[in-house]
């Protein structure tokens, strides 16, 4: 019998011009792992809302056919008396937490049970081995780093054991180091515990080989169908998948494990070319008029060195992808670059007005709407938000904020410095973000971009730089960089090894 | 090292009794003293970074009464006719502000006590029953502090980065953003609350914090603390009076004696864990 069975379900949130959900049938079957993708503002998070009844009981909005829970009608039962059956966990990782510790917070679904004491510590103490967080029991949740925090959401959604984990873009606001270590979280319990999920998710390539069906959401429509059909058709997919589909293997693999043994059919690759070492003396290779220049620079955090000794000049017409660990220096550096952060010593020199989009763009936006954002900017730069005029900046997807974000500060500048800019966004969203920056490039401007997101700087960088400890340790073409090392590879490239980066640079 | 909610709020309540009855310089600087030796050990090596604010309400307090206060003898300058902080200035007004500041800095000190040693679920758990939802709102509320003005932080490196003024005269800006911040944050708990089954029934405690006989001595050394404030009060100090304060009489240092219980108790029990390990 299903845990989950949605009949018929329709949505409209209140005053919403058109419906968020139209006529949604499916079920879930104990054990099964679903993986929910779409486009932002597809209706994922609405979806996964009706699942524990917060959609209709907190939201309101017109409701139609019927969500059953575990037996139980979600018309007729609260979000409260569901909590039992599903665990949630939000996007956000700091504003689902209610208490300020973590042992407390593990408590709480389960005090709110009325669960008594023994059973509450024997619990407590298996999810804290399960998740992972036995290091963390003692902290206050307002120390914890975001990746931290989600596997504590993790672990607090499994200790009132609940029939089904829900799981809404739970990376989707973290580095991909966080992102990776949440996720292992996640495969963990699928694996061992067999637990049944859903989980809304853009790093498709990592969570593919696990799932049993992909349901797929456009404009409230869904489509439930197995990974290899619902890969094969289009949407989030990872590049292995992408690579299959040209070169027409059959079954399509998942994952890298799977493409193995097709890789003998594939041509061999091309060498690649070795990358320089630091000193960012890439420019004299043809590049344009170097537009900023950056010498001997040094910062420290409270006499913690973040950026060492570090020289770079960045030109114009050139996209650089900063990439290194989480404190390798990158944020620091591109805030000193923008004259944000003040040089104790060498120096900045840059030539034109440098424009600094940080991690969270959200708080660039407060208006009441997109126009009043844009007041001011010139007409060919709001022409792309023209449909939106009328909007409240925080109603956007996500990656529609990023791309006003990003206008808003930057659009004019001759300098461009993001960080972390494909955080949170889905494919469509990431491959625009992309071509703008290509278009800006090509009209003269610099851009440089701290990120962690491999197969995106493959296809929009023409230089990568590797930091560590505050230096560069390598700078150089993508195909230089990337290929030829172990964590900064694209798919493609941990698949067939030398120059390829990307699926469709392999000749098939 | 974890002390009973009811203990904190008793020692609180002496402290700020003892840092508003009296304002004698000696005794406020010796109950800055106290309280800081009570952070120490129950503040487990956080730093708090409130001190600032409790620094910059100190010093608000000496401006305005040296700037506008005309009484006292001890005449420090004399400004020429410019309207409201012209006339004499006085030293007797300086002190008069700065033990109104001292005051305030004392307050910010308790609280930040009181902040750090309380964990709001405990303080929650001994609520009667009625009072549940009241106070896990409150409690809610609480936690929101410290996340608003993290908010308002970044809302103010935004601000920067879009090349508007950061200075306090765009502080009225910067209300609308804020408070939109807030709501949001408000609505995404209220989800999360719900979900979690919030407001059921049925309820119990995980790990309720025990009553210890530690407990019961702050309580008491609380009680007769403010007990000796009231019963046997000194002469409030006056700097417009006499400048020179007198010397704290003994019931108001005996008080301050039983303010520095919970850091006796801590070093104690310090002492009988080194002599487990021993």
């Amino acid at each position: 019998m299903p845990i989950i069975t949605l009949e018929g379900l329709g949505y409209r949130y209140p005053e919403a011009e058109g419906p968020t959900l139209v006529d949604v049938s499916a079920a879930i079957e104990p054990g099964q792992v679903i993986l929910l993708r779409g486009p932002s503002g597809s209706g994922k998070s609405t979806l996964l809302r009706c699942l524990n009844g917060l959609v209709p009981h907190s939201t309101g909005g017109e409701f139609r056919g019927r969500v059953i829970v575990c037996g139980l009608d979600t018309r007729a039962h609260a979000p409260r008396e569901l909590g039992a059956h599903i665990g949630f966990v939000f996007q956000h990782p700091d504003a689902q937490f209610v208490l300020e510790d973590v042992e407390a917070e593990l408590a709480f679904g389960m005090e709110n049970l009325g669960l008594p004491l023994p059973l509450m510590r024997k619990r407590v103490e298996e999810v804290i081995d399960q998740v992972g967080i036995n290091h963390l029991r003692r902290r206050r949740i307002d120390t914890l780093s975001g990746g931290e925090r989600q596997r504590v959401a993790i672990a607090a959604a499994l200790a009132v054991h609940p029939q089904a984990l829900v799981l809404d873009e739970p990376t989707s606001q973290l580095d991909p180091q966080a992102a990776e270590d949440v996720l292992q979280v996640v495969m963990r319990l699928v694996a061992e515990l067999g637990m049944t999920t859903v989980i809304a998710e853009h790093r498709v390539e990592r969570i593919a080989p696990l799932v049993d069906r992909i349901w797929t959401l456009d404009a409230g429509v869904l489509k439930d169908q197995p990974p290899r059909t619902a890969l094969a058709e289009g949407g989030a997919r990872p590049p292995v998948v992408d690579l299959a589909l040209r070169a027409g293997w059959s079954p399509i693999p998942l994952g890298l494990r799977d493409a193995r043994v097709y890789t003998q059919r594939l041509p061999t690759p091309p060498p690649y070319p070795p990358p320089q070492a630091g000193e960012g003396n890439f420019h004299d290779a043809g590049w344009g008029q170097v537009i900023c220049r950056v010498e001997n620079l040094e910062y420290r955090y409270d006499g913690v060195p973040a950026v060492r000794g570090l020289s770079l000049s960045l030109g114009r017409g050139q996209v650089t992808a900063l990439m290194g660990r989480n404190g390798s220096g990158k944020t620091t550096l591109l805030k000193l670059i923008a004259g944000l952060l003040r040089p104790q010593r060498g120096t900045v020199q840059a030539n034109a007005r440098a424009a600094y989009v940080p991690q969270d763009a959200d708080t660039l936006l407060f208006a009441s709407t997109v126009e009043e954002e844009l007041r001011g900017q010139p007409p060919e730069v709001m022409a792309p938000f023209h449909a939106w005029l009328r909007r409240y900046p925080r109603d956007l997807s996500s990656g529609e904020r990023q791309q006003l974000a990003i206008a808003v500060v930057a659009a004019q500048a001759d300098l461009l410095l993001l960080d972390e800019p494909t955080r949170g966004l889905d494919p469509q969203v990431k491959q625009a973000l992309s071509a703008f920056l290509r278009m800006r490039a090509a009209a003269g401007a610099a851009i440089a971009i701290a990120t962690h997101d491999v197969e995106w700087a493959a296809r929009t960088a023409d230089r990568v730089l590797l930091m560590a400890e505050g230096e560069i340790y390598a700078d150089g073409l993508p195909a230089a960089v990337l290929s030829d090392s172990l964590v900064f590879a694209t798919q493609i490239s941990k698949l067939v090894g030398g120059g390829w980066l990307l699926p469709d640079e392999v000749p098939v | 090292m974890i002390r009973h909610p009811l203990a904190w709020c008793s020692w609180a309540t002496a402290a700020l009794a003892a840092a508003f009855i009296d304002r004698n310089p000696f005794l406020q600087a010796l109950l800055l003293l106290v309280i800081i030796n009570v952070f120490i050990p129950y503040g487990a090596g956080r730093q708090s970074r409130i001190w600032k604010v409790g620094l910059a309400l100190a010093v608000v307090p000496i401006i305005f009464s040296v700037a506008l206060s005309r009484f006292g003898t001890h005449v420090l300058i004399t400004l020429p006719g410019i309207p409201i902080i012209g006339g004499r200035w006085t030293v007797d007004a300086a002190v008069f502000g700065a033990s109104t500041g001292a005051a305030l800095l004392l307050t910010v000190a308790v609280f930040t006590v009181l902040q750090t040693t309380v964990r709001s679920a405990d303080l929650v758990a001994i609520l009667p029953r009625p009072f549940y939802r009241a106070g896990t709102t409150v409690a809610l509320a609480l936690a929101f502090a410290p996340k608003t003005v993290a908010s308002l932080q970044s809302i103010r490196e935004a601000r920067q980065l879009r090349g508007q003024r950061a200075g306090w005269r765009s502080a009225p800006q910067l209300l609308l953003p804020l408070l939109l911040t807030t709501l949001e944050g408000a609505l995404q708990y209220g989800e999360s609350l719900d979900a979690r089954g919030f407001g059921s029934r049925r309820r119990s405690r995980y790990r309720p914090v025990p009553w210890r006989l530690a407990d019961l001595l702050i309580v008491a050394g609380s009680g007769a603390a403010v007990a000796a404030i009231l019963l046997m009060p000194p002469q409030p100090y006056n700097p417009y009076l006499d400048l020179v304060p007198d010397v704290p009489t003994v019931p108001s240092l005996l008080a301050l004696l039983l303010l520095a219980m919970p850091a006796l108790i801590a070093g104690l029990s310090r002492m009988d864990h080194a002599d487990h390990h021993a």
